[in-house]
C-alpha cells in the first residue's frame, strides 16, 4: 500500500467541544484511490477531512493528539495555505468559497497567490476550465454562471493547482440527480485522466457506486470500517447504523448473501446485478 | 483610450477638489462632460435609470437647502457640486474593474490588502446577499411575518429577517475567510497580478489634471486664460 493521507491515533476536539469529535483513528487513504465517506449526520466526516488539509486544528483551533501525514510528512507546523498545493479541499458551500469576480480571476486566485508566472497562471486557467467543461468563459461575471457551472468553477480552482489530492465534501448535496451525475462523471474522469487520490463525502451513495474504490464509513467520530469496497461491505451491512447508508442495490446484495449463503461480485448497477443473478439463476423467491 | 486604474483614482479624486476650486461654469462643463462620457460609454436603461437617480437625489439636496434658507444659487451649486462628484466614482466604476481599482490602491496608494479585498468581495456578495434576503423574506413570510402597521412597527417586525440574514452573511464570510486562507490570500495576492502600465493617455490626463488643479495659482499669473474658466 501506498497512503497518500495517513491518521495516526488521531483525536480531536473543538475548541468548546465537551468531548473529542474524533476518537483513535487510524486510517491511511491509498494512492490513485476514489475514496468515499460514510457515515450518520455528526459521525464526524467533515472534521476528518478538515484534520486532512490541516484546517484542524491549526487554522480553526481545537485541541488534538496524534498524528496525520499527508505524502509522508507531517502537517504539524505547515501553513494551510501549502498543504492545500497538496490537498484541494472543496467546502460543503462551494457558493461562498468564490472569492473573485470572473471565472479566471477564481481559478487563478491560488496560483497568483503562490506567485506562479503570468504565462503559466494564463496556461493552467485555461486547461483547468476546459476539463471541467466551461472552457472559453475566463471572463464570464461569476454571477453569469449557473449553479452547476459555479460548483464546476469551484473544481477548476482545485484542479489548477495540480494537488495529489482532492477532497470534497457533499459536492452534489444542492444538485438535482441529473446533475449530482454529471459532476461525478466528471470527477471520474479527472481522476482517470491525472491519477488524482479523491476523497469524497456523499450521503447519497449511489451516485458514486460506479467510480468509487475505498470506502470508509465513520460511526461516533471512529473509524467503523474502512478499506476496499469488496472488503467492507459486509461489516457495513452487518452494522444496523450504518447499513441504511449503504446504496440500495448492495443492501439487497447483502440480503441476497445473507438468503441464499451466496456470494456475489460488487455489483455497480443495475445491470450488473441482473447478469449475475441470472447466471446464478436466483429467481424471485430468491432460491436455486 | 483605456486609461490606468490609478489615473483614473487621481482623477476621482481630483474632480471631488476641483468643485470646490474651479468655477462653476467649468463644473457645469465638467458634468456635461462627464454625462456624455457615460453615456458613450454603456448606453443602457441601467446607466440611464444610475444617472436619474443621482438627478433626483440632487434635487432632493437642493430643495432640502432651500428649505433651510439657503440662496437659489447657493444651493444650486451645492446640488452641481455633488453631482459632480458622484458622477466623477460612477465614470471611474464605469470604465474601470474594480479588481484594477483594487490593484492599483495597494500597488500605488499602499492600501492595506485586505481593505483592498473588501472592495471586490463586497460587489462579488451582493447578488448573494439579495438572494439570500428574498429567500429569508419568503421563509419568514410563511412563518407568519407581515410588514403591515405603522413605520416602527414595520421596522421591527423587519428584525425576524434581518436577524437570520446577518447569521448567514457570517457564517458565509467564515466559509470565505478559510477558502481564501487555503488559497493563500496575503501580500502577494496584487504583487503577484499582471502589471497595468501607465500610457501616453494616462500621461496627457494626469498632465491636465495637475494644470485644472494648480488653477488658483497660475490663472493670478496668466489673467488672459481667465475667460476660458
Amino acid at each position: 500500500m501506498n497512503p497518500v493521507i495517513e491518521f495516526d491515533h488521531y483525536y480531536f476536539q473543538y475548541i468548546n467541544g465537551k468531548e473529542p469529535v474524533l476518537r483513535n483513528i487510524n486510517l491511511q487513504i491509498e494512492k490513485g484511490s476514489f475514496t468515499v465517506l460514510i457515515g450518520p449526520s455528526g459521525a464526524g466526516k467533515t472534521t476528518l477531512c478538515k484534520s486532512m488539509t490541516g484546517i484542524l486544528p491549526y487554522y480553526m483551533g481545537g485541541s488534538y493528539a496524534g498524528e496525520v501525514r499527508v505524502l509522508g510528512a507531517s502537517t504539524k507546523g505547515k501553513k494551510v495555505s501549502d498543504l492545500a498545493m497538496q490537498v484541494g479541499f472543496m467546502m460543503e458551500d462551494y457558493e461562498s468559497q468564490l472569492v473573485s469576480l470572473t471565472a479566471a480571476e477564481e481559478v487563478a486566485f491560488a496560483l497568483v497567490n503562490h506567485g506562479f508566472p503570468p504565462e503559466e497562471t494564463g496556461a493552467r486557467v485555461s486547461r483547468a476550465l476546459a476539463e471541467v467543461g466551461l472552457p472559453g468563459r475566463e471572463n464570464y461575471q461569476l454571477d453569469e454562471l449557473s449553479g452547476g457551472q459555479r460548483q464546476r468553477l469551484a473544481l477548476a480552482s482545485l484542479l489548477a493547482v495540480h494537488p495529489d489530492i482532492i477532497v470534497l465534501d457533499e459536492p452534489v448535496s444542492a444538485m438535482d440527480p441529473d446533475g449530482g451525475e454529471s459532476l461525478y462523471a466528471l470527477i471520474h474522469k479527472i481522476h482517470e485522466t491525472h491519477g488524482t487520490t479523491f476523497i469524497v463525502v456523499e450521503h447519497r451513495v449511489e451516485f458514486v457506486l460506479p467510480y468509487m474504490t475505498d470506502l470508509v464509513a465513520v460511526q461516533d467520530g471512529r473509524i467503523a470500517a474502512a478499506g476496499k469496497c469488496e472488503d467492507v461491505v459486509p461489516a457495513l451491512y452487518a452494522n444496523p447504523v450504518l447499513r441504511p447508508l449503504l446504496p440500495d442495490l448492495w443492501q439487497i446484495k447483502g440480503g441476497l448473501e445473507a438468503r441464499t449463503g451466496r456470494h456475489f461480485g460488487l455489483w455497480r448497477n443495475v445491470a450488473e446485478a441482473v447478469d449475475e443473478l441470472h447466471a446464478q439463476n436466483i429467481r424471485k423467491e430468491g432460491r436455486p | 483610450m483605456k486609461l490606468n486604474a490609478t489615473t483614473w483614482i487621481i482623477v476621482t479624486l481630483a474632480v471631488t477638489a476641483w468643485v470646490f476650486i474651479l468655477p462653476v461654469k467649468t463644473v457645469a462643463c465638467i458634468l456635461v462632460m462627464q454625462l456624455i462620457l457615460l453615456l458613450y460609454i454603456k448606453r443602457s436603461k441601467t446607466m440611464l435609470a444610475a444617472i436619474g437617480g443621482l438627478c433626483v437625489f440632487t434635487g432632493m439636496m437642493i430643495a432640502l437647502q432651500l428649505l433651510f434658507g439657503s440662496p437659489l444659487d447657493v444651493s444650486l451649486f451645492g446640488g452641481l457640486r455633488m453631482l459632480v462628484m458622484t458622477l466623477a466614482f460612477l465614470c471611474m466604476l464605469a470604465t474601470t474593474k474594480i479588481q484594477s481599482i483594487a490593484k492599483a490602491l495597494v500597488d500605488r496608494f499602499h492600501m492595506p490588502v485586505e481593505y483592498a479585498f473588501m472592495l471586490t468581495t463586497a460587489l462579488r456578495f451582493v447578488p448573494n446577499f439579495l438572494e439570500d434576503s428574498t429567500v429569508t423574506l419568503d421563509a419568514q413570510s410563511c412563518r407568519g411575518y407581515s410588514n403591515r402597521g405603522n413605520v416602527f412597527k414595520r421596522l421591527w417586525s423587519y428584525l425576524v429577517v434581518i436577524r437570520p440574514l446577518v447569521m448567514r452573511a457570517v457564517a458565509k464570510s467564515e466559509t470565505l475567510a478559510l477558502s481564501m486562507e487555503l488559497r493563500g490570500f496575503g501580500a502577494n495576492t496584487y504583487k503577484n497580478m499582471p502589471k497595468d502600465p501607465f500610457h501616453a493617455a494616462d500621461i496627457v490626463v494626469l498632465a491636465i489634471v495637475v494644470i485644472l488643479s494648480t488653477y488658483p495659482f497660475w490663472i493670478k499669473r496668466v489673467p488672459a486664460l481667465l475667460p476660458f474658466f
